[in-house]
């Protein structure tokens, strides 16, 4: 095989190894909790967030065809450095489908509610109250601190309660 | 809180991160992210749309009992109960580090305060000068409002000080106790009381309610952050 054609493959490769490492990394970086955040950076790492499914897939894609490529062209240690890669690709596609902030703070699910007559809570905790029509709900905030949003429905109307 | 209906469409959103210590949230179906505080779209299909505030209130269980006694209460997810906010929750936050500093005199980033926007204008008011003060005064832009404290002691509304009909303008000071009925403010203007939720129990205007003006519960820093025209109210 040719140089160009080992070296086209493997740039392929490193390319989608360095764009999908850019692409995991760079909101986890920018989208922190205690660090200050600029509103270019914020808007960067967003439109990364945003575009990262496709952008992830299509390296994923590529970084396949170079790894294969590559293997059938060259024999040898290379081969496992590009094996690695090709995995750290794939890694990296992965691990950008996780949702760090849901890990940390479970999502509420659909939320259940109990007479106010029932409630064995404490008559001190405070809440968020809310009153629709003739429908009133209280979302307990040592709840809702720690989901931080509850999807609900009162009185047919959809909303968001948060904290 | 918010509506979730945005241009037909229900949302449903999810914590999806954090932009200087106010959450940032996604929604499911357009995969826009929306700031918490703010209601409003960042970045996304959805970009530059809001989201309807639908208003509420942070009371204590005890008094939010009393107004509705048959209203319904969150229950815990058993699975996460053990790592829900311990009680002293609010006083280790105040001790949490903070991204933003506002100078401000007399005010620390982490004070808690009570914002409004109303009249064109943002205002906010040191809670601590609400539970100090148990009943507020004031004018937020061409809006004259009242804020005042529950019988709780904790729990505090904003209220527009234009009576219903004729829209004329009243000043309220506390009643000297609760009274029958709950009241806690009476009107210098017809001398009627009103309680807690803004509506009169006694006197020529009984059943009228005042119109609630959202009063938002927050840290300072992070309403400056969100409001940079925002004034604060000095005793």
């Amino acid at each position: 095989m040719t140089p160009r054609k080992t070296i086209t493959p493997a740039l392929v490769l490193a390319v989608s190894f360095a764009i999908s490492l850019f692409f995991l990394a760079y909101p986890i970086y920018v989208i922190r909790p205690f660090r200050h955040q600029g509103a270019g950076e914020l808007a960067v790492a967003l439109a990364v967030l945003r575009y990262r499914p496709v952008v992830m897939g299509l390296c994923v894609a590529l970084g396949m065809v170079g790894l294969i490529l590559y293997w059938r062209s060259r024999p040898g240690r290379w081969r496992r450095i590009a094996a690695c890669a090709g995995a750290g690709v794939c890694l990296f596609a992965a691990l950008s489908r996780v949702n760090i902030y849901e890990m940390m703070f479970h999502p509420m699910g659909r939320p259940e509610f109990q007479s106010a007559g029932e409630t064995k809570l404490d008559g001190g905790e405070m809440v968020t109250a809310v009153e629709i029509g003739p429908v009133a709900r209280a979302y307990p905030v040592r709840i809702t601190s720690y989901h931080h949003i509850v999807n609900d429905v009162v009185n047919g109307v959809p909303i968001v309660a948060t904290y | 809180m918010w509506g979730r209906e945005v241009n037909g469409i229900v949302l449903r959103f999810h914590l999806a991160g954090i932009n200087n210590q106010n959450f940032l949230m996604r929604d499911e179906e357009t995969g826009t992210y929306w700031q918490q505080i703010s209601g409003r779209a960042v970045s996304g299909p959805l970009t530059g749309s809001a989201l309807r505030l639908i208003h509420s209130d942070e009371l204590t269980l005890a008094l939010w009992k009393a107004e509705q006694p048959h209203g319904a209460v969150l229950k815990d997810v058993a699975a996460y109960t053990s790592q829900y906010a311990p009680e002293d929750w609010d006083v280790k936050m105040k001790k949490a580090p903070t991204v933003l500093s506002y100078a401000q005199p007399g005010l620390a980033p982490r004070d808690l305060m009570l914002g409004i926007h109303t009249g064109g204008a943002a205002r906010a008011y040191r809670f601590d000068d609400v539970l100090n003060q148990k009943l507020i005064e004031d004018r937020v832009g061409s809006e004259p409002v009242l804020l005042v404290l529950g019988g709780d002691g904790e729990s505090a509304r904003a209220f527009s000080r234009r009576l219903p009909r004729g829209d004329a303008v009243a000043d309220f000071y506390r009643a000297p106790d609760s009274t029958a009925g709950g009241a806690l403010m009476m009107d210098a203007l017809t001398g009627s009381r009103w309680n807690f939720r803004g509506c009169a129990v006694e006197g020529p205007r009984t059943g009228e309610c005042l119109q609630k003006v959202e009063a938002i519960k927050d840290y300072w820093f992070d309403w400056r952050n969100y409001n940079p025209g925002t004034t604060v109210f000095r005793r």
